[in-house]
């Protein structure tokens, strides 16, 4: 038995930076729930995903239950409920892509990597042992006259090949 | 060769452009500085309801009327400026947003000053980092040189606008959507009416715009209607006597991608043909164009037989399509559909924000048929149902025949259509997301039909020739019960 019967996570805070930034966007609503988008994405940039102390922690920014801020976090596909890799990798899948062959691009790297395609409920399975990377299918990024094209965090990349891709993905550290 | 006429692009590739002080130096806020002095309020509604102005978001709604229809004396009204562009196949507003984003304040200031906003918020895409980028550092940059703020250039206009970021929810580009989302809730569409126009975000009257339309606005209100009104085409709806103008105005951003040679975004006069955008656009790569897609994947496929169709709102809604977000999609001899109908479905069956039942069921239900389809395990079994096609009468409707078909093609149809239906524009659901799934996959089973039936014959996806992939004019339902507009003479 361990000596602990339940992992107490360690409380969630904004940086001082991040806090400035939060006093800046919650005065432009009427109301507060509303700055839950922009929150979760400053938290999210922060703690790297959303964690039950990082909910916890933004529901009472918000004044809100937390359940509440569950209910948004599980609808939207860009706030991670687990640990994600250091650079999320999403992979441009929808038709125009597809028309230009983003399946050559997503094949390479699960073999790179030796990993699958993540998934909303199971992101360990796209991300590499020693969590550098995850890979995720994404919808239509709009940039279907570059395609295929593949986001690796921030940052839109054109016009892929797999030899590309290994470029970019090689010069990350 | 149809000519491209920049106007909302002209100063795109400009270097700097997205800085206050070039932009400044193509005239920028001029038009806006005009207008505020040179116009009150209901004269920027009138000359916006005269333009025919129809919004470029996906419904091609007329942007006066939905102006009309807000109520001047609840306190206060908002803007929703819709960047979330997320419909498969578009990509013009990204481009605004990254090169050109004063353009867009611009507009903002136009539309929020006609109709005594003081409060906008631009819904912007998620994923488009670098465009929030760029269109935060625009807006810094307008409250700093006074066009933001209060008191705006000495006219006692207040506006203040933000950027906020969506989280990678398609259904967050529909507009009550776009309202629960920025509400800070899960963007799942409401009801409607009450339409936003009357209660909308935070239950006060708002309008949603996209970004493409509201850059329409300072050309528009510094060139004038009449000059406005010179492009695209105007047709005369018979509908009424006598005939109403019909106006398909101004520029579109046509996004073309797939199978052409020069993909991108090209803005033209509303109304060119489908075989002269891709002209425009360098030709079809590979041998023949098999099937085009007009308006975003939510929209009916076209046929290789209906490329004479115009590109405009009126035109391909009378031809049962529609131009939707002007996402236009190519694909040659080489592409299969049924395998491009799966790629669909899988988007849609991932999108259904859930809350109806026949979306939330439907859609998975559909993917999963295709996706059977397409893995060869099509149900070979067939059942009897009463053949449509050309009556006696010379009109379309039941033949008083039967048909043969695969179950699995019939139950694929009947599941859509209890989406929402495609014959008689009926939906089942609360927001049109419906349409868009039973849309395409009606329009391709029914005009690739042959196709579908050889992969569930086959046991396997066979891509047939065009000639015979595709069903014949005269058994096409969308092709036979279309209707040419004329143009308008009053
Ligand atoms: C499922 C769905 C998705 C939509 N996505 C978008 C979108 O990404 N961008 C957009 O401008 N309009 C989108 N719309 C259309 C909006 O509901 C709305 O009609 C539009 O923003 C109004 O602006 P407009 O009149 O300027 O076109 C979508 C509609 C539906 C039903
Ligand atoms: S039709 Fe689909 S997307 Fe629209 S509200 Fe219903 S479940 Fe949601
Ligand atoms: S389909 Fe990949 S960017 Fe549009």
């Amino acid at each position: 038995m361990s000596d602990k019967l339940i992992e107490i996570e360690t409380p969630f805070q904004f940086s001082a930076e991040n806090q400035r930034e939060f006093d800046q966007l919650i005065q432009r609503y009427p109301v507060k729930e509303a700055a839950m988008l922009p929150t979760l994405h400053l938290a999210q940039r922060q703690a790297g995903y959303i964690s039950p102390a990082v909910m916890e922690y933004v529901a009472e920014l918000l004044e809100l239950p937390v359940m509440k801020v569950k209910d948004v976090v599980t609808f939207y596909p860009m706030f991670f409920e687990e640990p994600v890799g250091k650079y999320v990798i999403r992979v441009c899948y929808t038709l125009p892509c597809a028309l230009r062959d983003c399946k050559l691009v997503l094949e390479h790297i699960k073999q790179k990597f030796n990993i699958d395609v993540a998934s909303e409920t199971d992101l360990a399975k796209g991300t590499t042992p020693d969590g550098k990377f995850t890979l995720l299918k994404s919808e239509c990024l709009a940039s279907c006259d570059v395609a295929p094209v593949v986001m690796v965090n921030d940052d839109l990349h054109k016009n892929l090949t797999p030899q590309k891709m290994d470029e970019i993905l090689d010069s990350l550290e | 060769m149809v000519q491209e006429r920049r106007i909302l692009y002209e100063h795109l590739d400009v270097p700097d452009i997205n800085t206050f002080d070039v932009f400044r130096q193509y005239d920028g806020y001029k038009h806006f500085e005009m207008t505020i002095k040179e116009y009150k309020p209901e004269e920027i509604c009138d000359m916006v309801m005269q333009s025919g102005l129809k919004g470029r978001g996906g419904a091609g709604f007329s942007t006066g009327l939905k102006w009309s229809f807000v109520p001047r004396d609840i306190e206060p009204r908002y803007l929703c400026c819709n960047a979330d562009e997320s419909e498969p196949g578009t990509f013009s507003n990204r481009y605004v947003l990254e090169k050109n984003p004063h353009l867009l304040i611009e507009g903002i200031l136009i539309c929020c000053y006609a109709m005594g906003i003081n409060t906008a918020y631009i819904y912007i895409r998620g994923e488009f980092t670098l465009g929030k980028r760029m269109l935060d550092a625009a807006l810094n940059e307008a409250y700093q040189h006074g066009y933001l703020g209060k008191n705006i250039l000495g006219s006692g206009f207040d506006l203040d606008v933000y950027s906020h970021p969506g989280a990678g929810a398609y259904i967050c580009g529909e507009e009550t959507g776009l309202i629960e989302s920025l509400e800070g809730k899960r963007g799942q569409p409401r009801v409607k009416p009450p339409f936003p126009a009357v209660e909308g975000l935070f239950h006060k009257p708002t309008v949603v715009q996209n970004v493409e339309t509201l850059c329409n606005l300072p050309f528009l209100m510094g060139r004038g209607v009449e000059w406005y009104t010179s492009i695209g085409r105007t047709y005369g709806d018979t509908r009424f006597n006598p005939p109403q103008s019909d106006p398909n105005t101004g520029t579109k951003l046509y996004c073309i991608s797939g199978d052409v040679n020069k993909p991108g975004v090209y803005e033209l006069d509303l109304g060119l043909t489908a075989e002269e955008l891709i002209e425009v656009a360098g030709g079809v790569k590979g041998e023949r164009v098999k099937a085009v897609i007009p308006g975003g994947s939510s929209a009916p496929i076209l046929t290789h037989y209906e490329l004479e169709c115009r590109l405009d709102f009126t035109s391909l809604t009378l031809w049962k399509s529609m131009l939707g977000s002007g996402g236009i999609i190519v694909m040659n001899e080489t592409r299969n559909i049924v395998d491009c109908l799966l790629n669909i479905m899988k988007f849609y069956a991932h999108e259904s924000c859930g809350q109806c039942t026949p979306c939330r069921w439907g859609t998975p239900w559909v993917r999963d048929i295709v996706q059977r389809i397409v893995d060869g395990e099509g149900r070979q079994t067939t059942i009897q149902r009463p053949k449509f096609g050309i009556t006696a009468s010379g009109r379309w409707g039941d033949t008083g025949e039967m048909e043969e078909v695969y179950e699995d093609l019939d139950l694929l149809e009947s599941v859509a259509n209890n989406i929402a239906n495609v014959d008689t524009m009926t939906w089942n659901t609360i927001c049109v997301f419906g349409i868009a799934v039973s849309w395409p996959a009606v329009s391709y089973l029914r005009k690739f039909r042959p196709e579908f039936e050889a992969a569930i014959r086959d046991g396997e996806l066979v891509t047939l020739p065009i000639e015979e992939a595709t069903v014949p004019p005269e058994e096409n339902y969308a092709y036979q019960q279309r209707i040419v507009p004329g143009l308008f003479e009053p």
